[in-house]
């Protein structure tokens, strides 16, 4: 999730990086979640994970899921509230999210629980997270993400998290499309930032143009980590991955591996349907209905 | 399977893995509102086009094309679904028929219910009792793809005109030699023009004993037990030679018919009488030499005779297998391309002739590679006038833009052998009984000795079979240098 604050200062000077080569695992965890269809009673969802990491120039993978869940305005609360206790057991209280955002906030916690189980496992490596570092939300409470950098760290391992989409401007541009042209790869620090409470920012923010070409990333780097070996770290990502596009594959892998086809969504539904007798109903769109071609329809504004 | 769209008389069927359909296959989409069901064929199998697949693929293959090694925890089972869905095949189908009130009728022009028809595969055992392909002269071509017999009715031969191909080695002869086989033992007269002496071997099984066949089966070669006295020679059947086969001219034709006259008036029809006619004959020298030159080639076939005793076996060879069923083969495997143009004028004259004179009731011409010696005028006498007469031909061809269109189109009964050259199959789609994508489809796949059988004789329910083994001589093979 991406949050929108004001940056003051953008560093002038930016960290050039070299590539090092030394031999250090490369793990990536990303989740995602999807709408199968609506039935009488309720949605039908599914949300997968998957890690991917690198090591000996090989990529191997791990994909959870996917699971599918009936959600109905009497169980919502429920299976939530389950999730959130299996997850973040250290949680207190309960939750009631809305219908609509369900699905993206059991991905959510799908998606803490996998960097939880990376971070205590992995040991001397780079772990690649999508997304930023800031926490204090519904699905990220500070404490949670505070444990898990800390596991990472006890284990000589550093987070980066790379946001591939930033709604942070300096000077009115957004930050990634700010920066003076100095040849990549390097880092551009983002100093003196501050978010509204509750959100927090564990870590601190770069724009990171690790490739040549327009593509530049907002990356978040464990606050509690040296900057030495914020940098160390940095170019080791550059010495052991492949960066496409200034984006480093093994995060790009566990994006492709989690997110659904359209294929992988119409075996699900014939799941459902056969499995569990569920008819998913065809809803008329009424976006289409009423505007004809010029009505994008619900599906297209659904966050998948 | 589910039935997904309906185009003209094409139908595309939706169907999954485990339903197992391959191009051929016979389905039948009952509507049992309607009350009536539709019989299509599968002509080609397709992957469905499912959405996503692409990605499914592409993401399989991070980094210069190595599969990315992993595990999948999948505690629902989806994968399973996942594969279901990804391997679904789109069937295209052609529609030959409509089930209604028990009977077959040909309309297509009907829908039925994509939600409520149910689509079964139709066992091709049941399609040709629906059929009625059966009779009473049976003939066992081999089995389907279902491991059941195909018969067809001798009777879908009579009277029709044939057309046996495929590329080479895929099992031409062989069937023509079952057909051969199949009606001399219903007592049909058969004559075969043998280019390459592959038929000599009919009456022999393979270990080189007599079959049940051998007192019918007739081997004719020219210059040797086949010969031809003058004097049993109508003048029209030798005018037929001469112009047609040796491309006499018109006067010169003349003269020779008066030299002919005189011959016979003096009862002298012998081949030195002939020559010594043409020589002492008063006419112009080019008219002169042209009897010559068509004189000499006569005799140095060594197909004309002047002793009777060696002659006449053609005849004699057709009354027998015409009393008592047999096929007479001409085998012309050791004549030149003249001589073949010649015997072959003088086989197709006699049999009009026999035939005309209600000397032989019909005959089934089988004729393999015939353009190398069927005259032009022959592929439009073959499908009017001769079969008015009682010929009726099977040809039997590996080059088939040999065989002119108008023939394809008025065959009643095509036995497609594997062709894959896309000019080949081009040709043979021009047949009206059946349609051209079916004949492009199934015909490039077809394994060697698997014939795409269309027409009558499986009432234009196009079949594959796998044609039964035959327990004759094998003769003509190709020989070789290496072994």
């Amino acid at each position: 999730m991406e949050l929108s604050i004001q940056a003051e200062n953008l560093s002038p000077e930016p960290i050039h990086l070299k590539l090092n080569r030394q031999p250090t695992i490369i793990a990536a965890v990303d989740t995602s979640s999807i709408n199968l269809g609506e039935t009488s009673r309720g949605l039908v969802i599914a949300i997968r994970g998957a890690c991917v990491w690198k090591s000996n120039k090989k990529y191997n993978y791990l994909r959870l899921g996917p699971f599918i869940f009936h959600i109905t305005e009497e169980n919502k609360g429920e299976i939530y509230n389950s999730l959130l206790r299996i997850y973040i057991p250290n949680h207190r209280g309960a939750a009631n999210p809305s219908f609509n955002q369900l699905p993206l906030r059991m991905a959510n916690l799908l998606e803490r629980w996998l960097q939880a189980s990376i971070a205590k496992t992995l040991n001397g490596g780079i772990i690649l997270f999508d997304g930023s570092l800031t926490a204090g939300t519904p699905d990220t409470p500070i404490q949670q993400l505070r444990e898990i950098l800390k596991s990472a760290r006890e284990r000589g391992n550093v987070v980066l998290a790379f946001a591939k989409m930033t709604s942070l401007r300096i000077n009115g541009l957004i930050i990634t499309e700010a920066l003076v042209n100095y040849k990549p790869p390097y880092l551009v620090p983002m100093i003196d930032l501050k978010l509204k409470p509750p959100l927090t920012l564990l870590g601190d923010i770069y724009v990171a143009k690790l490739s040549t070409g327009n593509c530049a990333f907002r990356l978040d780097i464990d606050k509690e980590i040296p900057h030495d070996q914020r940098v160390d770290a940095v170019e080791k990502l550059l010495g052991n991955d492949l960066i496409n596009c200034g984006y480093p594959e093994t995060l790009r892998l566990a994006h492709i591996l989690c997110t659904f086809t359209a294929n992988e969504v119409l075996a699900m539904q014939h799941y459902v349907r056969r499995k569990h007798r569920l008819k998913i109903i065809d809803r008329p769109d009424m976006h289409k209905l009423l505007f004809g071609p010029f009505g994008k329809g619900e599906d297209d504004n659904e966050t998948l | 399977m589910r039935l997904y769209k309906k185009e003209g008389n094409v139908v595309q069927i939706l169907s999954f893995p485990d339903e197992n359909l391959e191009k051929g296959d016979y389905l039948l989409i009952e509507d049992e509102s309607a009350g009536r069901a539709l019989i299509v064929q599968v002509i080609d199998v397709q992957f469905a086009n499912v959405p996503g697949v692409l990605e499914e693929l592409l993401r399989s293959l991070p980094d210069g094309g190595e599969i990315i090694e992993g595990e999948d925890i999948d505690p629902l089972d989806i994968a399973p679904h996942i594969t279901y869905i990804q391997d679904a095949k789109l069937l295209i189908c052609k529609i030959r028929a409509t089930i209604q009130g028990g009977g077959l009728i040909p309309s297509s022009s009907w829908l039925p219910s994509r939600s409520q028809s149910v689509i079964r595969r139709l066992p091709i055992s049941t399609l040709l009792k629906l059929a009625r392909v059966n009779g009473k002269r049976p003939i066992l071509l081999g089995e389907t793809k279902e491991n059941s017999p195909l018969m067809i009715d001798a009777s879908s031969l009579d009277g029709k005109l044939n057309i046996i191909t495929g590329k080479k080695g895929t099992g031409k002869s062989h069937l023509s030699k079952l057909l051969i086989i199949s009606l001399i033992q219903y007592g049909a007269t058969v004559v075969v023009l043998d280019l390459n002496g592959e038929y000599a071997g009919l009456g022999i099984t393979s270990d080189g004993k007599k079959n049940a066949y051998y007192d019918k089966v007739h081997v004719l070669v020219p210059s040797e037990n086949f010969k031809v006295a003058l004097s049993q020679l109508h003048i029209n059947e030798l005018m037929s030679i001469l112009i047609h086969a040796l491309h006499l001219p018109g006067t010169s034709a003349r003269e020779f018919r008066r030299i002919w006259q005189s011959l016979k008036q003096r009862g002298c029809l012998t081949l030195n009488e002939l020559g010594e006619a043409i020589r002492n004959w008063h006419c112009n020298q080019n008219v002169k030499d042209a009897l010559f030159s068509r004189y000499y080639t006569m005799v140095n076939s060594g197909f004309f005779t002047d002793n009777l005793s060696e002659a006449m076996m053609l005849e004699e060879a057709l009354i027998k297998a015409n009393r008592e069923g047999g096929a007479v083969i001409i085998n012309l495997k050791n004549t030149s391309a003249m001589d073949r143009h010649m015997i072959v004028e003088y086989v197709l004259g006699k049999l009009t002739e026999m035939l005309t004179n209600w000397r032989l009731k019909a005959v089934f011409l089988f004729a393999e590679e015939a353009h190398l010696y069927l005259r032009e005028t022959y592929w439009d006498d073959i499908v009017t006038r001769m079969r008015h007469f009682g010929i009726f031909t099977t040809f039997i061809t590996n080059q088939p833009d040999s065989i002119r269109e108008s023939i394809y189109r008025q065959a009643d009964n095509i036995f497609l052998f594997n062709f894959t050259n896309e000019h080949d199959l081009e040709v043979v789609s021009r047949a009206a009984r059946v349609d051209s994508e079916t004949v492009k489809s199934i015909a490039r796949e077809l394994p060697p000795h698997h014939c795409l059988v269309l027409g009558k004789a499986v009432e234009d329910f196009p079949i594959v079979v796998r044609i039964k083994a035959l327990d004759v001589k094998t003769m003509g093979e190709t020989r070789l240098f290496f072994s």
